[in-house]
């Protein structure tokens, strides 16, 4: 490849240099160009006034000062982290079980496996359809079983303030627990069968070997697991478009749902991008926290 | 012995969990062939007769059958797109010894991080500015320069080229192929699983895209069936669920296909952002 003879004669020609920049240059141009200058843009657009019509106008820190004065804001701060908090966890934990029960040597364990996996690739406007009339509190199946098998009244789910948030957030675990769960079952995969078979000669439990060998050897991804549906669930958008754009009484109303609308529905691009901007930041430090942390918790093996 | 005992339970839970998460498409399919005097009932029951009509009337009443052809387009030609501009990129980072190609790879793949938010409204600036507003376009075009799922096939491609062995390319090369030859005849055909794979994952996001046709789109003939079915769903039909999940059903089918034919480059993809990420 390197030596000279087998060089074709038109890459001896002074241009060589430029080649591998040609077959670079889509993504250069999209990701590297677009992308980044989308990302200073964004930076600067968010100190202006701006209605996509009429040129942006310089307006200084005034987004940042009546974001940080709204109440709204604060309100939509605390529902992005109250969901975060909610289907985090959850969904690690969920994703985590779900990989170790189908990674049991059991026939039939990869038909599971499969069904398992089906809400991740149909589309969540598909998903929340059925989900919303799941939750219909009068006429709705989760209700009426909840009242058959339990005996519990259940509340109006997604017409109810305080319950229309962790409804979402059941959803969103229902619907990509299956995805972590083919990421785990990756990791699991991975582990040395010696390890647990000495274990087991040494006399070590099912729990023992899942504590000791297991978790341990899996911590890199577990970690990888937690940064990506951390970042995934600070950009709730979708669920609560479909199903209660932002209500009832603004309880669904997260920062990727209200930067939205007030980019395509009010116009106020500049204070739009100016709370993008607290979204990026928000999500940087919670994934350079993590970073920080994995130290403490991440075996690489 | 514990075997006997434990294997039950287990596929017991197996069971239970199997029925929790194919439970709601089954009650999906169940309401779409249901009749709203049927739904709007307590207790929740099968319908008394079948509708399959139901389809026939979403077909007659919107354009499910515009909305259908349309997501295919889309999801076919972006994710060619993506394919085409990653295996590219990706055969340049494996194999290509250039200035910058260290920065320039690790910028690629920080761009992942990159909360969508941030660039959207820059890019549909772009977008609008070239005139490509409503149109297919808009969601086509980003794909063919990386954008989507442009950074994690760079990502896997580079992988997958950097394990071909060089001395295949070598005896291209003695028969005198050049750079592009080779990238075209011997590394992308070797490559395929990994492009499959790639092809699958792309097609599934945009199938399965909702935010870029709400803001790029807004004639109904335009529209893909996502963006149709919130419509529906929030529009006249919001009374008439027996026709909502009936075009949520036709939504589902082409995209549930897809996923038996090729579960096992689902699969891979997802194993390999795992455990290499």
């Amino acid at each position: 490849m390197n030596s000279k003879h087998t060089i074709p004669p038109y890459e001896r020609s002074g241009f060589r240099w430029a080649q591998p920049y040609l077959y670079l240059l889509p993504v250069l141009v999209g990701v590297v160009v677009v992308t980044g200058g989308a990302i200073v843009a964004s930076f600067l657009l968010g100190f202006t006034d701006w209605d996509l019509v009429r040129p942006p106008v310089w307006v200084g820190a005034a987004n940042f000062q009546a974001m940080f004065r709204s109440e709204q804001f604060y309100q939509v701060l605390g529902n992005t982290f109250y969901f975060v908090a909610i289907t985090a966890p959850l969904m690690v934990v969920c994703s985590l079980g779900l990989a170790l029960l189908v990674n049991q040597k059991l026939r039939g364990a990869t038909f599971f496996r499969t069904i398992y996996f089906f809400p991740v690739v149909t589309s969540m406007i598909a998903v929340a359809v059925v989900w919303g009339w799941l939750y219909n509190p009068e006429f709705g199946l989760i209700n009426y079983l909840l009242r058959e098998w339990f005996g519990v009244e259940g509340p109006g789910w997604l017409l109810s303030t305080s319950w229309a948030l962790p409804a979402i957030a059941v959803m969103t675990v229902w619907k990509g627990v299956g995805y972590n769960m083919l990421i785990f079952l990756a990791g699991l995969q991975s582990i040395p069968e010696h390890l647990h078979e000495s274990a087991l000669i040494d006399g070590a439990g099912a729990a023992r070997r899942l504590f000791s060998i297991t978790l341990p050897m899996l911590s890199p991804t577990t970690f990888f697991v937690v940064v990506i549906t951390l970042i995934g669930s600070f950009q709730l958008f979708e669920q609560t478009y479909t199903l209660t754009q932002g209500g009832p009484a603004n309880s669904t109303l997260t920062l990727s749902y209200h930067i939205y609308q007030n980019a395509f529905q009010y116009f106020r691009m500049g204070y739009a991008t100016a709370m993008a901007y607290v979204l990026f930041v928000v999500t940087l430090c919670v994934t350079v926290f993590q970073f920080r942390m994995q130290r403490r918790w991440v075996q690489y093996g | 012995m514990t075997n006997r005992i434990v294997s039950p339970l287990l596929y017991l839970l197996l069971l239970g969990i199997g029925v929790v998460m194919i439970g709601p498409f089954l009650w999906m399919v169940v309401t779409s062939l249901s009749s709203p005097a049927d739904l709007y009932h307590y207790p929740p029951q099968l319908p008394g007769a079948w509708h399959p009509e139901n389809y026939s009337e979403v077909f007659s009443r919107f354009p499910f059958g515009t909305f259908t052809f349309n997501s295919v387009k889309i999801a076919v030609l972006a994710s060619l797109g993506t394919v085409v501009s990653a295996s590219l990129a990706g055969y340049a980072f494996a194999r290509m010894e250039f200035r910058g190609k260290n920065v320039l790879y690790w910028v690629i793949l920080a761009t992942m991080m990159v909360p969508f938010q941030v660039t959207m409204i820059p890019v549909f600036f772009v977008i609008k500015t070239l005139g490509l507003i409503d149109t297919h376009a808009a969601l086509i075009l980003p794909a063919w320069f990386g954008f989507g799922m442009g950074a994690f096939g760079v990502f896997l491609l580079r992988q997958f080229f950097a394990t071909i062995p060089k001395e295949l390319e070598e005896a291209a090369v003695i028969d005198g192929a050049g750079r592009f030859r080779i990238y075209w005849q011997v590394m992308l055909p070797l490559a395929r699983p990994a492009l499959a794979t790639l092809a699958v994952l792309a097609f599934m996001a945009n199938w399965n895209d909702l935010l870029g046709p709400v803001i790029y789109l807004s004639s109904t003939e335009k529209m893909t069936l996502t963006v149709g079915l919130a419509a529906l769903q929030g529009g006249e039909l919001t009374a008439r669920i027996d026709l909502v999940m009936a075009g949520a059903v036709v939504s589902i089918i082409p995209i549930l296909l897809l996923f038996v034919a090729a579960q096992k480059f689902f699969v891979k993809g997802i194993g390999a952002g795992g455990v290499k990420g």
